[in-house]
């Protein structure tokens, strides 16, 4: 064993920037599978381990009814489900309102709590985060501490029509279910002063907080539907918030499963590489030093003793990268966690992972012994005696490839093809890295050019449809409303766009859209199969939804609302993100057929310049009360969607600079290997009066015709795929097809530009040509 | 008398050994002469080889200068030198140095290319050579792994002299060559000399030594005897006593 340690660190002295390389690859790779394995096997496991913690519930639901009458009406029917394990009823504020979020405006429902009864809570308790000494104000959820949003004694003012409420910020809280606006669901937590305040206040409805912890959570949308059914029967008339475990776990953690699985991506793409990066090592090092084997082997060291020299070497090069990028994982964790956060809003306490240090362990430590064994098998082949004399060839000379004689290439070219078709591990490398690349390129182009230059591709993907502001008018002013619309020059499109939720079979939620005419929807891209509907009995399905359900267009639903039912015929598909692609969309007179909507929301396009928010503030003065709420919807995109704009833009510039540190590597790799190979030759060249200008470029296009020919082939293939393979990693929220446009031009422009970097960035690593003296080669050996 | 071909005056060369210089040649003035077969001896550690890698281009003096006709190359940058050695010089090599990964007449062309634009002529000018050498159209188109040592070194010549150099340059081209393989190079060597091409050849063996018409003797850097043999003639055994007694009173 002490021979082979020797031999061991003999080999590592000799091959300093290889080990260096192999050691800073397998870091890479540790580090991303690492932190893919802690997102995937733990992150989300953290939402499990806060709710239960809190002991949250599986369903919440916000009624705005607070009488007695109701409360004991609900008791009840809690009480005669048998699925009903704990249950609470509290009594909270329901507040339809704006506020300043993330550089934007937030529009949502929040809900009101008074603090100290909430923490005192037996089941879906708040846990306070940040306290202060203010005594008097508001506790927001921590998914507002975040960015630059808010801090301990900042004013937060809440617009609701046109009243606006402003209250000292007092802290902080976490709560598993209504914590986060990205789930429907959003509370407030005030100090016993303000509540008491707002009770006074006629356009903040009391309402009644049900939360229910079921036997089975499973059953949780299921359970969801029932009791709000049977409210409904009851008090046709009352309007409802609610959220399930169903969809807060899986809405909560979107931006993990994104990152994950671009992540997960990339730890394989940079394993691959480390791999190959690996096997051309030992195959070098075999080539190299035959000679010095073929010695040790007349010496008496046996097949398998020079093997485990590799497997030692690499083994042990892989384990210490591997363990120094579980370290570097842990290091960078909270830089990814505070990504993470700022959409989850569940605080993450990164601790030692035991699952994900053994699985990266084994699985680098099993492929590296996998490859060791597969290019070490050749030491056994080792013939002592033409080891001895002078190797065993290596070279493929069944082919003269670009014979001079006939070729018509100039001269520095046929020899760079020649090096080019001599080189086939090296051709493999290039194009596994090349295509890898191009997608990387192709999915940095396409978020840049659909996020980054311009946010309306990703909103329409994302959010749906938008439009400049939204009013939520009363059914019997609408009217009035549409004619003041109508006449008001500064209005270009007015046009119903009203959800509501509805049940389909199994009680599953769907949130259905409600319009008069789909031909005024801004994004007609929202019908991604057959057509938008023209009857009372047709509806748009959301695709994932009719995915899961195995329904097609064509087929007929039963949907229920206000306890009535009625049958539609599926005319096509749509998608949107909102509620993870349980969405439907049909016509006001299809609606009809099961019930009505007392509150009717319009989506407004505004002419250029015109100051959305003076427009809604006149409505709401010309209508009163009739105006439950108006939103200036441009604002409120921008506060929702800069979160996953930052997301984003943060992965793609990860994924460039990982993608520029790995390609530099493998180029550096392939480089220093070839002029290893080639010394004696280069030397032979110089020495015959080819000048080192001249083999530089020499060099650099060998790589070239693999460079190209991949690099073209991959980008060709990543513009095909990059759309579906978006879809795929968004399919957790929805999403079935992507239609991003692909910006053909820039990524070519791109391309040209990185195969030009990647000429002048093996031209620059193939400078130490210049180190090769011809006079060398005229000394006997 | 012959024109000069190439000139040193002064020529130095210097190495640092572990920060001590070690001068390897000294002060050396020599003129090579256009059609001359000139013949480097001396013992291991002499300078041969330093003197021939500063005479053909490859390396460049510690101080003094070459000129080559009424070019200074010693002052020329290392791709200047690769421009000169290409345009006027030519080398066979004691290990030979085939590129592996090119048959025997890509090697060939991918030296002449370098130079000559004209195809047609340059193949036409290989063959020649080949036939000269005798090497057949069939090896032509192996690979270096696939002929002889002997057949190798021929390829080595046919090669130096593609670009139809001012000098050819040799460093021991028969040393790793067996007897009779070595006769037949050197007997190449002599027929191209003997149609006027220039040769300097380093060599420490007497049988190769012969061949030149004029013999160089060094000795720790510096010429220090001169000795003219007059045209090669086979079975001349005036010409190897009068070689032999020059390299006993230099001390061989």
């Amino acid at each position: 064993m002490k021979k082979l340690i020797l031999l061991v660190r003999a080999n590592l002295r000799r091959s300093k920037t290889q080990t260096i390389s192999i050691f800073v690859l397998v870091l890479l790779a540790s580090m991303l599978l690492n932190i893919w394995l802690m997102l995937s096997l733990d992150y989300k496991q953290n939402f499990w381990r806060c709710h239960d913690r809190l002991n949250a519930e599986h369903v919440t639901m916000i009624l705005d009814n607070s009488q007695d009458e109701f409360c004991n009406f609900l008791e009840e029917a809690v009480k005669k489900e048998k699925d009903t394990s704990e249950y609470s009823i509290d009594k909270a504020f329901w507040l339809s309102g704006t506020v300043d979020y993330n550089g934007g405006m937030l529009s949502s429902n929040f809900f009101i709590l008074e603090k100290d009864m909430a923490c005192r809570r037996l089941i879906g308790k708040y846990e306070i985060i940040e306290e202060s000494e203010f005594k008097s104000g508001i506790y927001l959820p921590m998914l507002f501490a975040m960015g630059k949003n808010y801090s301990v004694g900042d004013i937060i003012e809440i617009s609701c029509g046109n009243h606006v409420l402003s209250y000292t910020v007092c802290g902080f809280y976490n709560s598993a279910m209504t914590g986060s606006h990205n789930c429907g669901m959003c509370a407030f937590l005030v100090t016993e002063d303000v509540w008491q305040e707002l009770g006074e206040k006629a356009f903040v409805p009391a309402s009644t907080m049900l939360s229910v912890r079921l036997h089975d959570k499973s059953q949780s949308e299921a359970y969801e539907a029932v009791i709000k059914n049977t409210v409904s029967k009851e008090f046709p008339s009352i309007r409802a918030l609610n959220n399930s475990w169903d969809t807060v776990s899986k809405s909560r953690y979107i931006s993990q499963m994104i990152c994950s699985g671009i992540v997960s991506a990339m730890a394989c793409f940079v394993i691959i590489i480390s791999l190959v990066v690996i096997a051309s090592g030992i195959t070098n090092d075999i080539r190299e030093n035959m000679k010095n084997l073929g010695a040790l082997k007349a010496a008496g060291y046996t097949s398998r003793q020079l093997t485990g020299v590799f497997y030692i070497q690499f083994l042990g090069l892989t384990l210490t990268g591997g363990a120094a990028g579980i370290a570097l994982s842990y290091c960078l964790f909270p830089a990814v966690n505070e990504m993470m956060v700022s959409q989850t809003g569940i605080p993450y306490n990164i601790h030692f992972l035991f699952q994900p240090f053994v699985i990266t362990f084994l699985v680098l430590g099993g492929t590296s012994i996998l490859v060791v064994y597969l290019s070490s098998r050749t030491v056994k082949k080792i013939d002592v005696i033409a080891a001895l004399r002078q190797g065993v060839e290596t070279h493929n000379f069944k082919k003269n490839y670009f014979p001079l004689i006939h070729t018509r290439l100039p001269l520095q070219t046929a020899l760079a093809l020649k090096t080019t078709f001599s080189g086939a591990k090296k051709n493999i490398t290039v194009c596994i890295t090349m295509l890898v690349l191009a997608l990387i390129m192709v999915f940095s182009g396409v978020m840049i050019r659909n996020v980054v230059f311009d946010i309306q591709p990703m909103i329409n993907l994302i959010v749906g449809e938008i439009a400049d502001s939204c009013v939520n008018v009363a059914a019997e002013q609408e009217e009035e409303f549409l004619e003041l619309l109508y006449k008001d020059d500064r209005v270009e499109k007015v046009y119903l766009y009203n959800d509501i939720e509805v049940r389909h079979v199994g009680h599953i939620a769907l949130n259905l859209i409600v319009t008069d005419d789909c031909t005024k929807i801004n994004n007609q891209n929202m019908c991604i199969e057959g057509r938008f509907p023209k009857f009372e009995n047709e509806l748009l399905l959301g695709a994932k939804y009719a995915q899961e359900q195995g329904l097609k267009v064509g087929d007929e639903i039963t949907l229920t609302a206000d306890g009535n039912s009625a049958d539609y015929i599926i005319c096509g598909f749509t998608q949107t993100s909102n509620y993870l692609g349980k969405d439907c969309l049909m016509l006001r007179s299809g609606y009809k057929r099961m019930g009505v909507i007392p509150y009717l929301s319009y989506y407004i396009n505004t002419a250029e310049k015109v100051d959305i928010d003076v427009l809604n503030r006149e409505l709401t003065e010309k209508i009163g009360d009739g105006i439950k709420y108006t939103v200036n919807i441009q604002d409120a995109i921008a506060g929702t969607v800069s979160v996953y704009v930052s997301v984003i833009i943060m992965i793609v510039v990860v994924i460039l600079i990982l993608s520029v540190i790995i390609i530099a590597f493998v180029l550096f790799l392939l480089v220093r290997t070839l002029l290893a190979h080639k010394k004696h030759d280069y030397g032979v060249l110089k020495a015959l009066g080819f000048t080192t200008g001249q083999l530089i470029v020499q060099t650099a296009l060998s790589f070239m015709p693999a460079v190209l020919l991949s690099f073209a082939v991959g980008l060709i293939i990543s513009m095909l795929v990059i759309n579906p393979l978006i879809a795929l990693f968004l399919s957790g929220i929805g999403m079935v097809k992507c239609t991003f446009e692909i910006p053909v031009g820039w990524i070519m422009i791109m391309g040209a530009g990185m195969a030009g970097f990647a000429f002048g960035f093996v031209c620059l690593l193939a400078v130490r040509i210049r180190k090769i003296a011809p006079r060398e080669m005229l000394n006997g050996e | 008398m012959a024109p000069i071909l190439l000139k040193t005056e002064n020529l130095s060369k210097s190495f640092s050994n572990g920060g001590a210089l070690q001068h390897v040649l000294r002060n050396i003035d020599l003129q090579l002469y256009k059609g001359d077969f000139t013949v480097i001896m001396g013992a291991s550690g002499a300078g041969k080889s330093t003197l021939l890698y500063a005479l053909s281009g490859m390396d460049t003096p510690t101080l003094g200068t070459i000129t080559f006709g009424e070019k200074i190359i010693s002052k020329l940058s290392p791709d200047g030198l690769a421009i000169f050695r290409r345009e006027h010089c030519g080398f066979v090599f004691q290990q030979i140095y085939l590129i592996e990964g090119m048959s025997i007449m890509d090697n060939v062309l991918a030296a002449g290319l370098l130079v000559n634009q004209n195809k047609k002529a340059l193949i036409g000018h290989a063959r020649e050579l080949f036939q000269a050498v005798d090497i057949s159209e069939e090896t032509q188109n192996k690979f270096p792994s696939q002929i002889s040592g002997g057949e190798a070194q021929r390829v080595g010549i046919v090669r130096a002299l593609i670009n139809s150099p001012e000098i050819l340059f040799a460093d021991e081209p028969t040393g790793a060559l067996n007897s009779k393989t070595g006769l037949d190079v050197l007997n190449t060597l002599t027929r191209f000399n003997e149609a006027g091409q220039s040769v300097v050849m380093v060599t420490h063996d007497m049988r190769s030594a012969r061949r030149g018409n004029r013999i160089l003797y060094l000795k720790d850097g510096i010429i220090t005897g001169e000795c003219n043999l007059g045209s090669y003639l086979p079975e001349d055994r005036e010409r190897h006593k009068k070689l032999q007694n020059f390299l006993q009173q230099m001390g061989w």
